[in-house]
């Protein structure tokens, strides 16, 4: 076999490797994004206790809970972009190898009385790898473009967060305590998630052959 | 790769392929048989997927790999047939025959289009051509789902890991040359993967009602005439399953 052959072997591998690993990083994103759906319906809860006292707050209460449910359908469509990718780069693995293993046979063969048979063999592994490289790109822009999506939504989220605050700062000291902690625990989901959400976009940028 | 005529009849052809030298030297060398009966063939224990380039190759030189119409995996084990899975891209149309015990195991080698045709316990037969393949049971012998190929005509019996022996790399002929000096090579792999000598005592008295030429297993060198005889009866007399050490 030619070494550039074990190079790429050795990237394509490393990147199925990538793609499983940030697909296990990813499902962690889930229970953050249920975080943000909780504290969301307690600030609701907390709202409707506090009656007028916190009338300003209701608007940034809707805004939440439609936050929550957008990155909970964003995220598990992330995880599921996710595990496609790293089933797809472990089949591109899996069609390189066998693409190098009909190119060893047909140089071992060079001599044999049935060497043509061994043509079409190569070019059907050729097409089955250009065909898998071509479905990896895709689903590597499609997770690439939800994690981007997913980093705008967390960036929205500390928007929302910070005028909560603001809005919290307002409101009588009983109900000032419990908004501020919501807003807390918000931002700190918001934050994991574009954390883990760029440091996965990293890796799959930084990993690709 | 070698490749050995074992027996050339009117109907059809037996061939050995064996002696990689490319194989690493930490993968086990192994034997590969193909019996070819007109524009019909069928590749008995087709081997490893480290083997699969050059098992291609050889055979190509003397059939098209087209006429390769069967397959057949004497039991689950990655030597014999992890190469499935390229088999199945080169012969999609192709039948493996293998015990139905494995089924949902030797499919995790990929198999998605070759037809599984599982071989039940009792064992069952292959036309090829105008001639007919036993698939013998040797269940536990050493694998729980196990078979051997015998063929009547050309007096064969291909015997899966029954007879194998680990030669040293400096000598490995294709033929059993000296059976007491071959012994050697055999004693510790009967006496350790053979595990049962119930099942071995069942074997050899079914064997010993075939007419056999050749006993060709899938390690190591092949016994011929009396050296099948031979080996039966060093077989018998073995006592196998060492492994365990309690009473």
């Amino acid at each position: 076999m030619k070494p550039d052959d074990d190079e790429i072997l050795l990237k394509i591998s490393g990147f199925s490797v990538t793609a499983v690993t940030v697909a296990a990083q990813l499902s962690a994103v889930l229970s953050e994004a249920r975080n943000i759906s909780l504290e969301a319906m307690n600030a609701r809860a907390l709202v409707a206790r506090a009656g007028d006292n916190v009338r300003t707050f209701r608007p940034i209460t809707d805004y939440m809970i439609e936050l929550a449910s957008d990155t909970i359908r964003l995220v598990q469509e992330i995880n599921h972009e996710a595990l496609k990718l790293s089933r797809v780069a472990l089949k591109r693995l899996d069609v390189a190898e066998a693409k190098r293993r009909f190119q060893h046979a047909q140089r071992l063969a060079q001599s044999a009385s049935y060497l043509a048979d061994m043509r079409p063999l190569v070019h059907q592994a050729r097409q089955d790898e250009l065909q898998q490289q071509r479905q990896l790109k895709h689903h590597l822009r499609q997770l690439t473009e939800l994690l981007d999506e997913i980093e705008l939504r967390m960036l929205a989220a500390h928007v929302v967060a910070a005028t909560s605050r603001q809005e919290a700062a307002t409101v009588e000291y009983t109900y000032k305590v419990g908004l501020e902690g919501i807003v807390n625990k918000l931002e700190t989901a918001a934050e994991r998630i574009r954390s883990i959400a760029h440091k996965s976009r990293s890796l799959l940028r930084n990993n690709q052959y | 790769m070698q490749t050995k005529k074992l027996y050339e009849g009117r109907g059809h052809t037996w061939y050995m392929f064996a002696r990689d030298p490319e194989r690493p030297q930490n993968i086990i060398d192994t034997n590969q048989y193909m019996v070819r009966a007109g524009k019909e063939a069928i590749l008995l224990d087709p081997g490893g997927i480290e083997l699969f380039p050059a098992m291609l190759a050889a055979i190509v030189h003397h059939i098209p790999a087209e006429h390769i119409t069967h397959l057949f995996a004497s039991h689950q084990d990655p030597d014999i047939i992890s190469s499935l899975g390229l088999w199945d891209k080169t012969l999609p149309h192709a039948q493996l025959h293998a015990p139905w015990l494995w089924e949902g195991f030797l499919r995790h080698f990929g198999c998605n289009h070759i037809e599984y045709k599982a071989i039940p316990d009792e064992g069952q037969s292959l036309r090829l051509g105008g001639v007919e393949l036993q698939f013998i049971p040797a269940h536990y012998l050493h694998s729980s789902g196990n078979f051997h190929v015998y063929d009547p005509v050309a007096k064969i019996l291909m015997s899966g890991d029954v007879g194998a022996a680990l030669l040293p790399e400096a000598n490995t002929p294709l033929f059993v040359e000296n059976f007491q000096e071959h012994t050697q090579y055999m004693r510790g792999f009967h006496q350790r993967w053979m595990p049962s000598n119930r099942a071995k005592d069942d074997w050899i008295r079914r064997v010993r009602t075939l007419d056999i030429e050749y006993l060709a297993p899938q390690h190591g060198s092949i016994f011929q005439g009396d050296d099948v005889k031979r080996f039966l009866d060093w077989f018998e007399a073995l006592e196998v399953g060492t492994g365990v050490k309690g009473n």
